[in-house]
This record gives structure tokens, C-alpha cells and sequence, in this order.
């Protein structure tokens, strides 16, 4: 048996541009928020090391270009996923709508073994934004993830930090617990998916 | 017998070999044709050298030492009586006679002390007593050499090219491979010159005889000087000015045009291009490998580009029409001194391994090179730019041809009168692809230019033509969206993209001044912008980008766009002409925005096929990380490496690009540049696509644009010579055929 290695926990980011996947993830892990962020080009990643129930795991979190246009090129990093976070902004109800586009190309892409039981967690951001502006209810938000199997779902704001520790600390032990999984049943298959011309066809709603 | 008795006889320029062969040509019948027969009792051995190996294998354990020799035997009475009637021919054996051969040390049986009487035979012409010996085993037939024993000969007549590489401080061994006119090649032989008793002897004297130690070429003495010295007793041997390191012989006056001819214009004719010629399909040739194994598609491609280009800058300069001046810039040095400086890095490269070898001298003299570590390491030789940087900066082109163009060196190529243009267009892209443009001013003009609002050969009254007729056309254009009020506030799709390129503009190049201010209250109370304020210059820009929708409808707003904008409206700072270059900007970077994304897969897949053959260790490496998708150049390459460097830096690279001076891809040279750049950290370091992703991410803003802008440059010079291996292939191919039919 060998010694129990640092496991490694990769964890996509995706959702419309503009709904603050850079800024969470940059809150998440140096803490920092910054209006002046430019639009994601292609796609980059960010490295934390975490305790999650006295493991230390290192989560790598991986953030892409929200335009759905540059989803196809996403299976280069898609691979070997261990959670998948959907983002939406709380003010902008179409960026909501796409979330079950978003999560549909992510389970054709990644094509995880069992894709009923791949760890999802949506996060609602953008919610320092004063109320008159917001255009989905938490309500609703939550009625989706229960429908979508119960996915946690957590109500954020990069720029205040508020919820965002809390939130990508279920991330990493969902992460976590779907990469035991998978070195439990056998021999992971990296899906080998060439998907070039096929788009998601947006918003399916 | 000492040096100092030269025969007297003996005139060099006149006829050398003549004058030995009347005193020595006393046993013609002694010896036979070995190609007549192979019962023939022996040859006549003129020189020999010892310590010449062959390298089969990467282990030095395999590798076997013999003698590279030159034999006469008799010639064929067919030849010899055609060969009577040119008159020199009675005293001079015809290079058809002359075998030069290999010979293993075990081979040789009796005969091996003779061999090593000849080597050691002191002296310039052959000894005066003839020695005889076997004829060799196996002689020139098909162009292998016999697979047991590498032992080959071949008649100096078939003998294409010397490939000569002399020995220096970054590999050991001097060697010499051979080219036959059929097109083949026979194994490298290195040149042992340390365990060779003759070579060591004849360093020796010459720097007692003459302070100089010296060979021909200016380097240092080694066996393969010898070689050359005595088949240049026999037959014509021609240096390659375009490949210094080939040596033709008995070249005909095609082969002299096309090799030892000083390149005119752009001849780039390089060292890959002299060995594909000469050594056609030999397994051994690194070139050729490396075609077989690439994807040549995209390689033919830009084949016919740089095709295009020469051909272009050769019809101009034989136009009468152009001014003396023009042709002399047409016939710069430039590109000329930029191959020079692959040899100034080679150099480098070679103190570089020397100081290397110094450190662990026991250990790297037990390595052994063979044919295909040395040139592998010429090969790869693109790939050590960057300890050549420090070198290469302080070396190099023209101070003038460096400075950026001004408004007043602008308007000196402009007639006066009718404002059109009085140099070639090529003229004015090569100042900016290498001096860029000055930006008071100079930038709002040219670019204009170099982004096809204005024609190269319009005047100025067309120019203002144009200029009127797109400011209206602009003006058309905005008007469809900016009137429709129902389209504004019902269609979605409309308001969908309105929406992402208001999300995008205020977050693109927000700390440049004119973008800058937030002081201007925004005039969408629903926007989520409404609070924050904006400026007009950010309107600007949206009204722009929602424009070029109307221009470009199936295309859409893509991200990345506002990045490519944005310096054309600062620049420009007006509304139609940042409108109008956009758009020809779009026009070459359409590709990058489709839907299904295959412009940008192209490129990374082209990018692949360029690392792969300009760097294959580099290649092997990346694959090994699973990072050949070339992923991680994805940013650069669409917005054009917006993000890698800063603004002014972005302002010259582009105007370079856009020249389209090298090529219209040349923004993949770049992308080359900065991956040659950082190769030894990638190799040594990263072993995985994340680890290289992250890494090219990272080089954002730590890289110098200049550096980046040689290193491409130099890579493009690198890459030319191996297409025009192709091209020359190619053509050699055609040319002979057409040759054949003209006469």
C-alpha cells in the first residue's frame, strides 16, 4: 500500500462571462478583489492548498472564458474534473437560465463515470448589489438545485467575501469525496472527446 | 623524406596532378579496373588517413575506426580514350579512376601496413614508390555501403558534395559525409585526429614550420583538411557560399549557380536546403526525417507564400521602372547578415558547450556523438537562442533600419503633387516591420495603411474620396441599430450582445487615460453600469463593436474583440476611422472569433507542425507533457498577445504584424519566439499541460517585445531556409525535368 499522497482536487468554474468566476476564485484564494479584471481569455488556474476534515488537499481551480462560443475548446482541462462550480449573477436572469446549459456541456465534455452522481455546486454571486436589481430569487435558485438533484448552492459576493470561504469549502470536500470515488472503482477511463464542431446550443430553456 | 623536397616540377595552378603523373605513371599495368572486375589484383593507393570512424550507434563501444583513403585504379579503356581528346587527360588521372573509399581497420589484412606507410608518408603529392593494394570489397553500386562492415568506395567522378563539418569546441569530432551525384549519402566519418599519429604530425609542423595552426578555412587543422587537400589534386572542389560547410565536386555550371553563387536578395538558401539537395532521401539526413515525420500540408502552404514573396521582390528588381535606390534596399544585406548570425550563434553555442565540457571534461570526452547527435544539435540549434540573447542584442541590424518611421521620413516617399506612393510598398513594410512607427502622430496616418482603409497605390484625392464615402458608410451603418428604437428595446438577441459588449468594454484596457474616467453619468438607467458612470471614449467603443455587428452580422460580438479595438480608437481617436481599420483588422483576425473555433485550432495545430520542426526535442518534450494541443497559446494568439505585454509594446508588435512583411502568419513566429525563449525551463522543468499552461499564462508582462521580436526574426530565417529545402527539393525535381526537355 503506498503512503497516502496529497491528493490533488481539480474543480471547473464555469458560467456566462461576466458573472465573476475570475473574481471568486481570486477572493477564494488571495483574498483580493479587483474591479478591473479583463474578460478571461482561454483559460488559467489558480492552486490552494486546504484542510478539508484534517486532509490536506490541494484544490486547483480552473477558470475559463464564459462565452459559449470557447466552451468546445474546454476539453483540454476538463478532464479528470472532481467537482464542477456553476456561477451565475443574481441581477441577470439570462446568466441563470444558462446554468443547465453550462452543467449539460460540462457532463458531455468531462463525460465523468457516473454523471447522476458528479458533485456540482452553483453559487449565485454578485449579491452585494443593492436589491432592486436583482432578478432571481433564492428561492428559485434553490427550487433549481433541488431539482437538478440537490446541488449545494450557495448565495456569494466576490467583492464583499461574503459566503465565499463557506462555499468552496463544500467545494473542496465534494471534490474530495469524488476523487476517492474514483480511485475506488478501478481504473478511471479518460474519455478521449473530440467535440469540434458541436456547440452547446445555449440556452435550452 | 621531407616536405622540403617538393618536387620542382611541381606548379601548383597550372596542372599539378599532371606533372606528378609524368614522372610516376611507370606501372599502369600493374594494377586493374576494379569495376570491371573483381578479381583484380590490386589498386594504387595515393593517400590514406588514419583514425576515421564510423559511429553506428549511440555508444561508442560500436564504433569503427578505419582509414578514408584515395586509390587509383586503372581506368576504364572506354573513358580513357573519350577522356584523351581533353587535353589533360593523358597526364591527369580522370576523377573516374579515383575511388575514395572507407575502409575498416579489420578489413585491410595484409594490406594494413601499407595503408599506414601512406598515412604516414610525409609530404603534399602522393609518395613517389607505389603502393599497392587490394582493391576495396565492396565498391560503389547501389549507394549503401556493405551492411556488415560499412566498408564503401566510390569513384571520385559520382561524388556529388562534401558535407565537412570541421572539428570544434561543441562536438569533438570532425567529420565528413559524402553525396553521390545519385543522390545518396554514405555515412558520417569522423575524424579521430587526436589518436590519428599522421594528422597529430602535420598539426605539428605546420606550427613549427609556420606559426600557424591553422587550416584553410581559418580553423584549426584536422584530418578532414587533408582529404580535401588531396582530392583537390584531382578534381574541381567548389565551397558553397550558401552553405558553408558543403563543398561541391567537379560542380557543373547549374550547380555552381544554384550553391556556390553568392545569394542574391532574400537567399536564404541555407545548410538543410545544400544537404536535401545533395543527399536526397539518405536515411541519414536529419531534413529529411524531419519532413517525413511532420504534417507537411500547412508546410507546402507556407511554402507557396514565402514563393509568392520572393517572386514578387524579384520581379521588382528586374523592373526597369524602379529606381536605382529601391533596388539597392531590394538587394539589402540584411536577411544576408541575418544567417550570418546563425553562424555567430553556432559559435556561441560551441564556447557555450566548451565551458560545459570544462566542468566535466572526463565525462563529456567519454560521450560519444554520432552522426545523428551532431546534427541533432546543429538541428536544434534554434533552440539555443536564449543564452544567446545577451550576444545576439548587441549584434545586428542597422541602427537606422531599427529607428521607427516618422511622419517626415512618411511623406518623403509620397509624390508632392499627387500624394501617391513613389517607393515600393515592400520598402515601406520592411522600415516598419523592423523600426515600427513613432507614435506623434505617425501612427494615426500609417496605420491607416496597414489596415487596407486606404489603397498602396491610391492618391491623395482618391484617398479622400474614400475617406468621405466610409465616413458615410460609418455613418449607415451605426444608423441601423442606433434608430431602430424597436430593435433596441424588443429583440433579444440585439440586446443580448449589446449587454456583453458593455460587460466587456469596461473591462478592456481600463488604465490606458482615455479609458480611464468613469465621470460621465451612463446614459442606460437599466444598465449595470447606470451607478458606476463610464466616459465617452467607452461609449465610443460600443457603438463601435455594435456597429461592426451590423457590418459583420453572422459573426456577432465574440470576447477579444474589444481588446483588438481599443488601440486602434486610441490611436485614431475617430469614431469612423477606428471604425474602418477595425474592420480590416477583423478581416484578418475573423478567423479567431468563428463559431466552431477553427481558425484558432488551425493555428495551434500549425503551431504545432512549427515546433515540431523547428525544435524537435522541444516537440518531444511537449508531448511527452500532453501540452501538444497547444492550448496555452490560445490567448496569445487571438487577441494577437494583447494580454502578454504592455500597451506601447502591443501598439509596435501589432504594426509589425500587420505589415505582413515576412508572412501573413508571422504572428506564429512570435508565439515560436516566446516558447524558444523559455524551452530549457520547459523541458527541465514542467512535465504537465496544467504546469505549462500555467507557466505561459504567467509570462504576461515579464517578457521584452524587442527580444521576443529578434528571437521571431531569427526563427523566420531559420524556418525560410528549410522551406526553400523544399522548394529547392521540389524544384530540382521540376527544374531537371524541364532542364531535360529545353536542351
Amino acid at each position: 500500500m503506498p503512503a497516502i499522497k496529497k491528493p490533488m482536487l481539480k474543480v471547473i468554474i464555469l458560467g456566462d462571462s461576466g458573472v465573476g468566476k475570475t473574481s471568486l476564485m481570486n477572493q477564494y484564494v488571495n483574498k483580493k478583489f479587483s474591479a478591473s479584471y479583463k474578460a478571461t481569455i482561454g483559460a488559467d488556474f489558480l492552486t490552494k492548498e486546504v484542510l478539508v476534515d484534517d486532509r490536506l488537499v490541494t484544490m486547483q481551480l480552473w477558470d475559463t472564458a464564459g462565452q459559449e462560443r470557447f466552451q468546445s475548446l474546454g476539453v483540454a482541462f476538463y478532464r479528470g474534473a472532481d467537482c464542477c462550480v456553476l456561477v451565475y449573477d443574481v441581477n441577470n436572469a439570462k446568466s441563470f437560465d444558462t446554468l443547465d446549459s453550462w452543467r449539460d456541456e460540462f457532463l458531455i465534455q468531462a463525460s465523468p463515470r457516473d454523471p447522476d452522481s458528479f458533485p456540482f455546486v452553483v453559487l449565485g454571486n454578485k449579491i452585494d448589489v443593492e436589491e432592486g436589481k436583482r432578478q432571481i430569487s433564492q428561492k428559485r435558485a434553490m427550487t433549481f438545485c433541488q431539482a437538478k438533484g440537490g446541488i449545494p448552492y450557495f448565495e456569494t459576493s466576490a467583492k464583499e467575501a461574503i459566503n465565499v470561504e463557506q462555499a468552496f469549502e463544500v467545494i473542496a470536500r465534494n471534490a474530495l469525496a469524488q476523487e476517492e470515488s474514483e480511485e475506488f472503482s478501478g481504473d478511471f477511463q479518460d474519455p478521449i472527446n473530440i467535440h469540434l464542431e458541436n456547440e452547446s446550443s445555449g440556452c435550452g430553456c | 623524406m621531407s616536405s622540403s623536397k617538393k618536387p620542382a616540377e611541381y606548379t601548383p595552378p597550372a596542372s599539378p596532378s599532371g606533372s606528378y603523373y609524368d614522372l610516376s605513371d611507370d606501372d599502369e599495368n600493374e594494377y586493374n579496373t576494379i569495376t570491371h572486375t573483381s578479381t583484380g589484383r590490386s589498386v594504387k593507393l595515393l593517400f590514406s588517413k588514419s583514425k576515421v570512424y564510423i559511429h553506428p550507434s549511440a555508444s561508442s563501444r560500436d564504433n569503427i575506426p578505419g582509414f578514408i583513403a584515395l586509390l587509383q585504379q586503372k581506368p576504364p579503356s572506354t573513358t580513357s580514350s573519350t577522356g584523351a581528346s581533353s587535353s589533360s587527360s593523358t597526364s591527369t588521372p580522370p576523377s573516374s579512376s579515383l575511388l575514395l573509399t572507407w575502409m575498416p581497420e579489420t578489413a585491410l589484412g595484409d594490406a594494413y601496413d601499407t595503408y599506414v606507410k601512406v598515412d604516414l608518408t610525409d609530404g603534399d603529392t602522393p609518395p613517389r614508390q607505389t603502393y599497392l593494394v587490394p582493391p576495396p570489397p565492396s565498391h560503389y553500386t547501389t549507394g549503401a555501403s556493405s551492411l556488415v562492415t560499412y566498408a564503401f568506395a566510390v569513384p571520385v567522378s559520382q561524388i556529388f558534395s562534401l558535407l565537412i563539418r570541421p572539428p570544434n569546441l561543441g562536438w569533438w569530432w570532425g567529420s565528413l559525409i559524402i553525396n553521390t551525384r545519385a543522390g545518396d549519402s554514405f555515412p558520417a566519418l569522423f575524424f579521430h585526429d587526436s589518436e590519428c599519429a599522421s594528422t597529430i604530425a602535420q598539426s605539428k609542423r605546420r606550427q613549427r614550420d609556420r606559426f600557424d595552426p591553422f587550416g584553410e578555412t581559418g580553423q584549426l587543422f584536422w584530418g578532414g583538411d587533408e582529404v580535401l587537400r588531396w582530392l583537390r589534386r584531382y578534381a574541381r572542389v567548389e565551397k558553397s557560399h550558401v552553405e558553408p560547410s558543403l563543398y561541391l565536386v567537379d560542380p557543373s555550371e547549374e550547380d555552381l549557380r544554384s550553391f556556390v553563387a553568392k545569394p542574391v536578395v532574400d537567399g536564404l538558401v541555407g545548410k538543410n536546403a545544400a544537404t536535401v539537395a545533395a543527399g536526397g532521401g539518405a536515411g541519414m539526413d536529419p531534413f529529411t526525417r524531419v519532413l517525413k515525420e511532420a504534417r507537411w500540408n500547412f508546410l507546402e502552404k507556407l511554402t507557396r507564400v514565402t514563393r509568392f514573396t520572393r517572386r514578387t521582390a524579384e520581379d521588382i528588381i528586374d523592373s526597369p521602372k524602379v529606381p536605382d535606390q529601391v533596388k539597392k534596399l531590394l538587394r539589402s544585406p540584411e536577411v544576408q547578415s541575418l544567417q550570418d548570425e546563425f553562424d555567430s550563434a553556432r559559435l556561441y553555442l560551441a564556447r557555450w558547450a566548451m565551458g560545459i565540457a570544462e566542468q566535466s571534461e572526463r565525462e563529456n570526452r567519454q560521450r560519444v556523438w554520432t552522426t545523428k547527435d551532431v546534427m541533432e544539435l546543429e538541428e536544434s540549434s534554434v533552440g539555443e537562442f536564449e543564452i544567446l540573447d545577451m550576444e545576439l542584442g548587441s549584434m545586428r541590424i542597422d541602427a537606422e533600419k531599427r529607428k521607427p518611421v516618422g511622419l517626415k521620413e512618411w511623406n518623403s516617399w509620397f509624390d508632392a503633387k499627387s500624394g501617391r506612393l513613389v517607393v515600393s510598398v515592400d520598402e515601406v513594410k520592411e522600415r516598419i516591420f523592423h523600426g515600427g512607427i513613432e507614435d506623434n502622430g505617425a501612427r494615426k496616418e500609417i496605420w491607416l495603411w496597414l489596415l487596407d482603409v486606404y489603397p498602396w497605390d491610391s492618391t491623395r484625392e482618391e484617398r479622400m474620396a474614400i475617406m468621405n464615402s466610409k465616413r458615410d458608410e460609418y455613418i449607415r451603418l451605426k444608423g441601423k441599430w442606433w434608430d431602430d428604437v424597436e430593435r433596441r428595446s424588443g429583440d433579444e438577441y440585439w440586446r443580448d450582445q449589446k449587454n456583453r459588449i458593455e460587460k466587456d468594454v469596461h473591462r478592456t484596457d481600463r488604465t490606458i487615460p482615455i479609458f480611464s474616467g468613469e465621470d460621465t453619468p451612463h446614459p442606460d438607467p437599466d444598465s449595470t453600469y447606470f451607478e458606476i458612470g463610464t466616459n465617452i471614449h467607452l461609449e465610443q467603443l460600443k457603438d463601435l463593436l455594435l456597429t461592426y455587428n451590423e457590418f459583420n452580422p453572422t459573426l456577432g460580438y465574440v470576447q477579444g474583440m474589444s481588446d483588438l479595438l481599443s488601440p486602434l480608437y486610441a490611436i485614431l481617436q475617430d469614431d469612423a476611422l477606428a471604425f474602418w481599420a477595425f474592420a480590416g483588422f477583423m478581416h484578418r483576425m475573423e478567423r479567431n472569433f468563428l463559431r466552431d473555433q477553427s481558425g484558432m485550432r488551425e493555428q495551434l495545430v500549425t503551431l504545432d507542425h512549427l515546433v515540431n520542426l523547428m525544435d524537435p526535442p522541444l516537440y518531444a518534450h511537449l508531448q511527452k507533457a500532453d501540452s501538444t494541443n497547444f492550448f496555452f497559446f490560445f490567448r496569445m494568439l487571438i487577441v494577437w498577445f494583447k494580454r502578454e505585454f504592455e500597451w506601447d509594446d502591443v501598439l509596435r508588435l501589432w504594426e509589425v504584424l500587420w505589415t505582413n512583411y515576412r508572412s501573413s502568419q508571422y504572428q506564429l513566429f512570435i508565439a515560436l519566439a516566446v516558447l524558444e525563449k523559455h524551452r530549457f525551463v520547459v523541458i527541465e522543468h514542467l512535465t504537465a499541460f496544467d504546469e505549462v499552461l500555467k507557466f505561459v499564462n504567467e509570462l504576461s508582462g515579464t517578457m521584452e517585445l524587442g527580444d521576443v521580436l529578434l528571437g521571431a526574426e531569427r526563427l523566420w530565417g531559420r524556418f525560410k531556409m528549410m522551406v526553400e529545402a523544399v522548394d529547392r527539393r521540389n524544384g530540382v525535381r521540376g527544374a531537371g525535368g524541364e532542364d531535360e526537355v529545353g536542351g
